[in-house]
């Protein structure tokens, strides 16, 4: 068993067929709930059992179904976020890889609660494969009768439909993702309205993460009491973590919320490689910001996390040894999000740009005394100034590095080479224009 | 809705509505918050950033008390983050600052990005001047430069013969995206990639597909998208800036000219003044060329021994009076006719029929010369609600169903099917598009309703929405004698069955329209040239006044029914009585109390018969009894509705006076030419389709020997005895305003910078309401109809003497559907005939599946295609044989 809930049958084989799902006891949760309980009384259980979104913002799940207007004449849709585009995170993959039916029964489960009969998969580009397991899956269902006209004979009737992305980190944002999903280009919308008054088609929808709407089906089969066995008081259940980084043994982890980060890489991962040193870790995917090895002893939890000036985000665990050039680690993660600005707002799409040039040059060791002063002034003008969470996500790593690794980078500047990553010192001389001089 | 919130920026507290967003609020209280991705047409996005604020709330205590501070001042808890003006409305209590050091940096910092990749090439820029870029940077960015780094770099493109893309320059904030969207309903530009390296251009940067309008330049706050044909003329501080009105069309557009010297330069929209702000067609953007046309007229010219020649303004003046005075003595005044009127000032307007009726004693007087049938001078006026307060084009946008019956709009007035494909974006308005082409506001992507009727049909189509209108009964809240006339007319109009056999359109799909029309609160049904310009045109326009009874479009307080005239003052030539049968303000002559003001103003005793109505006066002139002709403004010999009469009046008639541009083929024919001096030349006013009265100024003085026609007429009248001594334009309208009911009360001074829609205090026409029959128009046989209307790119005889619109437009194209191309083996880009019952024309064909099978359609724009040579009538009826003279050139 690698994890207590979602990962307690993950290994089983033959579980992604509807018949291994079933074996363990599948669809029982929906046969026993859709047209039996009550719609409201479904949204109340999650609401107790305390379930927080697991696609980064940790917003409470039950809550934000509670804002789905009931009585609107409009379609309501739910739509999952399979986009997993965060850097460091890679749950949902194996999670729908695995146990797509999983998806599926907490998709209608989901529907039914809120009163919605059409269900969008909306997946980032790389994961056709995946496309293909959820939809053969989904076609088993539907002959089975578990999704499509008439779920499990109940008259509910719950459509699903998967979508490709085309390769956009900000196509994750729920708003861009309707706007993709709509067709249009993938730029996040003014919200309010927020997705749960107006999301796809100016209808009411509901977005959740992959993770969120698996939890939905043990939440309702056993209750919120059950689930808070898990957690802590204001993070209740569990959370899949995604380790990278030189740890023994990387890759996703299921722990109950809460557990300390040093006891994940220390013990479930095995610390570390090749006697390397934890230098920072980035625990919730590169968007938050860096918690130095100082601060190592910090739950993963949502509300510690921010205790501690970070966020636990996707639970993206990075881990960076000692070895590693902040620096240069710096400018590859502001890359990413030049490169991944959707450029729809002037801070982050020029902000993240100006940023990996000044980053280009101190990597190079072509920095000038005042860049770092530079870098954290731009940071803070990006900060709170985009339009979404992008903006700051590309300005607080900046900050996190600065704060914590300043010598690092003043070492670039005034010794043009490297403080940390001996191997490299000398930085200008990788310039090519440099190297024909030589 | 009327409720108001206090809100207090940089310490300023102002009241303003609730809903309002802080931008709008700060702007009232006289704070400047800058913008650029936020534009009053657009729905708020939120992208540029450079809106910041801080905002922030009182700070609330037990029982919800504010909590002052030490010096008693409510405390602020100020939001963490800045928040964007353009997108926050504000709440009542609200603060905002501006001002702040959080505020301040914020701003600065967005500022500073907007400059990181822009090129500084100000210098060589057309906006430099103008920039609102530039301007900001001068007023919130840094001295210095922090960005030392390689600015990111896109290659310019021309997007077609108007656009210029300059993407260094530009800062993404999708205004040009966007308003090509939601206000030109074109899409045909676009986001190419994104973060840093967005870039606007059309979709696979093939040349823009789109009206040419130019608004996406307009809108640009930055230098990105420029014009081709201003590109480096001129520096903007250069240029004085001149607002007239547009000479296109009836929407009256305020266009700001740019003048250096003697020279047009450019025509701009105005921002924040006109009904249509930063809006120009492409008419109204490049379509000012004619006036600094080599062409011009540079003096009056005499026809002396055969030929024209050149004459002085007065020897013209004394000659055409003389001649005038000579065959009203000898054929009385009945044989003199006054055509043409509908692209003059009101004041020129109101002249020229006093000319005719006052000095002269005809009211042979008629603007309205493409008509082919008469039309009584008050019908449309009764049709609009009888100067009701009506309808506002902002209104129009804003309803919930809009009617438009026979025209394209694209074509007749292109801001006013702009504000209605704004309506069906933002404000949930519901098109319904009756015309047997698919224009473009039938397009399926407006999401209305396409009423494909056959040719013919209207009167039809119209009286069966009537029917089918009231078979919910007569509306609630219409005046007594209107609800009794209404209900005996139900019974005479035959049930929306009849109706869908000879239309073509379901009995089902009658009775949905005639029901959202019914059922809409803000509704507006639109009408144009298609219905007065048809052979039924009396009962056609008699059966819009009962659908706007039937529908509520007409009510004893409101008028929501709109008509689009042909011209850009048609409303003012019916206002000023360029009608037969009307005095100015729809007076009847008959009416001796309403006349006698116009008589002792006048010293005259006026005519008390109706004259004879454009139609009439060609055939009169054709035949003899008409036998002198003064046409203003107007290539007659190619809009008359029949070429061989036209041409035989002119050839009888022993004065032919033109006052005119250019030597147009009608001046051609003419006795007595006088130069005229354009729209650009002159002041005056023009009642546009709201009725709404604007005052154009004079951007530069006429044309070496041109006149304005105000003067011509002045000139003339006192050649035959007549004191006038009016020194402006204002003296005119003073007297105008005097004596006009409807107008009573206006001054000139209020027309500047936009004027009221005119109203009346009482209806000046009791409704009617009757049976709206007609002859049916002529069945000629069993050829193609013969579709015409107008096009977007040329408008009128000045449309093409420019450069621009006449290279847009193209050669005249016959267009048929592929179905009837097939049938009749035309192939696109084949030459083909089309012939009619009076001659024929020769054109290429293009295959186009807009044009219903069974017909043809020719704009009536070009000027290498003269459809009256096909036959009387022009208008809907016609009959006509095409068929296939030379095969396309390969590759051609
Ligand atoms: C730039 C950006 C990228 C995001 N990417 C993802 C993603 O890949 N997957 C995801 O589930 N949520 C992502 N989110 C969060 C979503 O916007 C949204 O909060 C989430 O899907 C809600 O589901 P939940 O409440 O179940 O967490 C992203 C947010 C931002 C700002
Ligand atoms: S912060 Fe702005 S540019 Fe960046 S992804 Fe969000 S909307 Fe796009
Ligand atoms: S071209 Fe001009 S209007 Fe269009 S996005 Fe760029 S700056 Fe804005
Ligand atoms: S819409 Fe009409 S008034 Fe406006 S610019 Fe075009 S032609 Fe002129
Ligand atoms: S004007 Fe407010 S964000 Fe652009």
């Amino acid at each position: 068993m690698r994890g207590p809930l979602l990962f307690s049958d993950i290994d089983t084989p033959g579980l992604a067929s509807l018949e291994g799902y079933r074996r363990g006891g599948g669809y029982a949760t929906l046969a026993a709930v859709v047209g039996k309980k009550p719609a409201d009384e479904c949204i109340e259980i999650v609401k107790q059992s305390g379930l927080r979104g697991r696609g980064g913002a940790g917003f409470p799940t039950g809550l934000k179904w509670s804002f789905v207007p009931k009585n609107s004449p409009r379609a309501r849709y739910i739509v999952c976020n399979a986009d997993e585009s965060e850097p460091g995170t890679f749950k949902d993959r194996e999670l729908m890889e695995k146990n797509p039916h999983l998806l599926i029964e907490g998709m209608v489960l989901a529907g039914y609660a809120i009163g919605s009969n059409t269900g969008y998969i909306y997946l980032r580009g790389e994961f056709e494969y995946i496309q293909r397991i959820l939809d053969r899956a989904i076609d088993e269902t539907r002959a089975a009768g578990l999704s499509g006209a008439n779920v499990a004979g109940s008259g509910f009737r719950f459509d699903l439909h998967t979508h490709l992305g085309a390769g956009a980190y900000i196509c994750g944002e729920e708003t861009a993702l309707l706007s993709s999903l709509e067709g249009f280009r993938g730029q996040p919308r003014l919200k309010p309205p927020f997705p749960a008054v107006e999301g796809l088609y100016a209808c009411p929808t509901l977005v959740n993460n992959v993770e969120t709407l698996m939890n939905v089906p043990h939440i309702l089969n056993h209750g919120a009491a059950w689930f808070r066995q898990w957690g802590t008081e204001k993070s209740p259940g569990t959370k899949i973590l995604s380790v990278s980084g030189p740890v023994k043994r990387p890759g996703n982890y299921e722990v109950p919320l809460g557990m300390p980060l040093s006891q994940l890489i220390d013990d479930l991962c095995g610390g570390m490689r090749d006697g390397m040193k934890v230098k920072a870790v980035i625990p919730g995917g590169s968007s938050v910001p860096l918690l130095p090895a100082s601060l190592l002893d910090t739950g993963l939890d949502f509300e510690s996390m921010n205790a501690a000036g970070t966020f636990l985000g996707s639970g993206g665990v990075i881990v960076i040894d000692e070895g590693t050039c902040m620096v240069d680690a710096l400018w590859n993660i502001t890359r990413f999000y030049e490169h991944e600005s959707c450029g729809k707002c002037t801070p982050c799409r020029e902000g993240t740009y100006w940023m990996s040039e000044v980053l280009r040059r101190l990597e190079h060791g072509e920095g000038r005394a005042d860049d770092l002063d530079l870098l954290a002034d731009l940071a803070d003008n990006i900060l709170g100034k985009s339009f979404c969470a992008l903006g700051d996500a590309a300005a607080m790593p900046v900050q996190g590095a600065l704060l914590h690794f300043r010598d690092e980078f003043e070492h670039h500047v005034t010794h043009r080479s490297c403080l940390v990553n001996r191997r490299r010192d000398g930085l200008s001389v990788v310039r090519p224009c440099e190297q024909a001089h030589a | 809705m009327s409720a108001t919130v206090k809100v207090t920026v940089d310490g300023r507290t102002i009241e303003v509505p609730a809903g309002t967003l802080i931008t709008d609020a700060a702007r009232e209280a006289e704070v400047h918050v800058p913008i650029f991705c936020a534009h009053s047409k657009l729905p708020p996005l939120g992208a540029c950033r450079i809106c910041v604020v801080e905002v922030g709330m009182p700070k609330l205590g037990p029982g919800r008390l504010p909590v002052t501070g030490a010096d008693g001042a409510p405390e602020i808890a100020w939001l963490p983050k800045v928040q964007t003006g353009c997108t926050t409305t504000v709440a009542d209590g609200m603060h905002v600052r501006t001002d702040s050091a959080v505020a301040v940096k914020a701003r600065k910092g967005v500022m500073e990005f907007l400059l990181v990749n822009h090129p500084l090439d100000c210098p060589v820029c057309d906006e430099g001047g103008e920039c609102q870029l530039q301007d900001l940077a001068f007023a919130f960015g840094a001295d210095f430069s922090r960005m030392a780094d390689a600015k990111r770099t896109f290659v310019s493109e021309d997007l077609g013969p108007i656009v210029k893309k300059e993407a260094n320059r530009c800062i993404v904030c999708m205004r040009c995206v966007r308003y090509c969207d939601e206000m030109m309903g074109d899409d045909a530009l676009t986001a190419h990639q994104r973060g840093v390296l967005t870039e606007i251009s059309s979709f696979n940067r093939q040349p823009l597909e789109c009206e040419q309008c130019g608004n996406c330049i307009e809108v640009c706050p930055v230098g990105a998208l420029t014009a081709l044909p201003y590109r480096f003329k001129a520096r903007p501080w250069d240029l004085r800036q001149h607002i007239t009105v547009c000479p296109y069309c009836p929407a009256g557009c305020s266009v700001r000219l740019g003048v250096r010297g003697m020279e047009i330069l450019r025509a701009r929209g105005t921002e924040f003044r006109g009904v249509n702000q930063e809006y120009l067609c492409v008419r109204g953007r490049f379509g000012y060329e004619f006036v600094s046309s080599p062409d011009r007229l540079s003096s009056p010219l005499l026809r002396l021994g055969g030929s024209l020649a050149p004459a002085g303004f007065d020897e013209a003046v004394t000659y055409a009076a003389a001649r005038l005075r000579d065959i009203a003595a000898a054929h009385g005044p009945q044989a003199i006719a006054f055509l043409g009127g509908d692209k003059l000032n009101l004041e020129e307007q109101y002249l020229f029929q006093k000319l005719a009726r006052g000095v002269l004693g005809t009211s042979n007087v008629d603007a309205r010369t493409r008509a082919t049938a008469r039309l009584p001078g008050d019908a449309i006026l009764r049709a609009t609600g009888a100067g009701r307060p009506s309808l506002t084009l902002d209104q129009l946008s804003r309803a919930g169903e809009a009617l438009v019956l026979g025209d394209d709009l694209q074509g007749e007035a292109p801001y006013v099917q702009s504000l209605l494909i704004l309506g069906q974006h933002q404000n949930g308005l519901h098109l319904t598009v009756a015309h047997p082409r698919r224009v473009k506001l039938a397009r399926s992507k407006f999401g209305g309703e396409w009423l494909a009727l056959k040719p013919g049909s209207e009167l039809t189509l119209v009286n069966a929405l009537t029917a089918a209108s009231l078979e919910a009964g007569v509306p609630a809240g219409v005046p007594a004698e209107v609800g009794a006339a209404l209900a005996s007319l139900a019974s005479a109009l035959g049930s929306p069955e009849a109706g869908a056999r000879e239309t073509g359109i379901s009995a089902d799909d009658l009775r949905r329209a005639a029901k959202r029309l019914c059922a809409a609160d803000q509704k507006a049904i639109v009408f144009g040239r298609a219905y007065t310009e048809h052979p039924q045109a009396a009962a056609l326009v008699q059966a819009i006044e009962n659908l706007g009874w039937a529908s509520g479009a007409l009510t004893a307080k409101r008028a929501s029914v709109m008509f689009v005239g042909p011209q850009h003052d048609s409303q003012g030539a019916l206002d000023m009585g360029l009608t037969p049968d009307r005095l100015p303000g729809y007076v009847d002559p008959a009416d001796a109390a309403a006349r006698r003001p116009f008589e002792q103003q006048w010293g005259a005793a006026l005519d008390l018969s109706p004259g004879l109505s454009a139609p009439e006066i060609l055939e009169a002139a054709a035949e003899g009894r008409v036998k002198a002709l003064w046409i203003v403004a107007d290539e007659w010999v190619k809009s008359a509705p029949d070429r061989a009469r036209i041409e035989r009046a002119l050839e009888r008639c022993e004065l032919v006076i033109v006052n005119d541009l250019f030597l147009t083929a009608t001046a051609k024919r003419a006795h007595v030419v006088f130069a005229a001096a354009s729209f650009a030349e002159k002041e005056g006013v023009a009642v546009n389709c709201e009725r709404r009265l604007q005052r154009s100024a004079r951007a530069i003085s006429p044309r070496r020997g041109a006149r304005p026609d105000g003067e011509i007429f002045q000139a003339v009248a006192r050649g035959l005895g007549a004191t006038w001594s009016y020194r402006t334009p204002e003296d005119v309208f003073r007297e105008i305003a005097r004596l006009t009911p409807g107008y009573q009360g206006l001054s000139w001074a209020q027309l500047l910078p936009l004027g009221p829609q005119w109203t009346s205090p009482a209806p000046l026409a009791g409704p009617r309401i009757a049976p709206a029959i007609a002859p049916a128009a002529a069945e000629a046989g069993d050829g193609l109809w013969m579709l015409s209307g107008g096009t977007l790119f040329l408008q009128g005889s000045l449309s093409y003497r420019g450069a621009q619109l006449p290279k847009l437009a193209g050669e005249a194209r016959a267009r048929l559907h592929p179905d009837q191309a097939q049938r009749l083996g035309i192939g696109d880009g084949d030459t083909v005939e089309i012939a009619g019952s009076g001659g024929s024309v020769t054109l290429a064909a293009t295959l186009d599946d807009a044009v219903p099978a069974g017909s043809v359609f020719v704009p009536y724009a070009f000027r290498e295609c003269d459809l009256n040579r096909l036959g009387a009538p022009a208008g809907a009826g016609l009959r006509v044989r095409v068929r296939k003279t030379a095969a396309a050139l390969v590759g051609a």
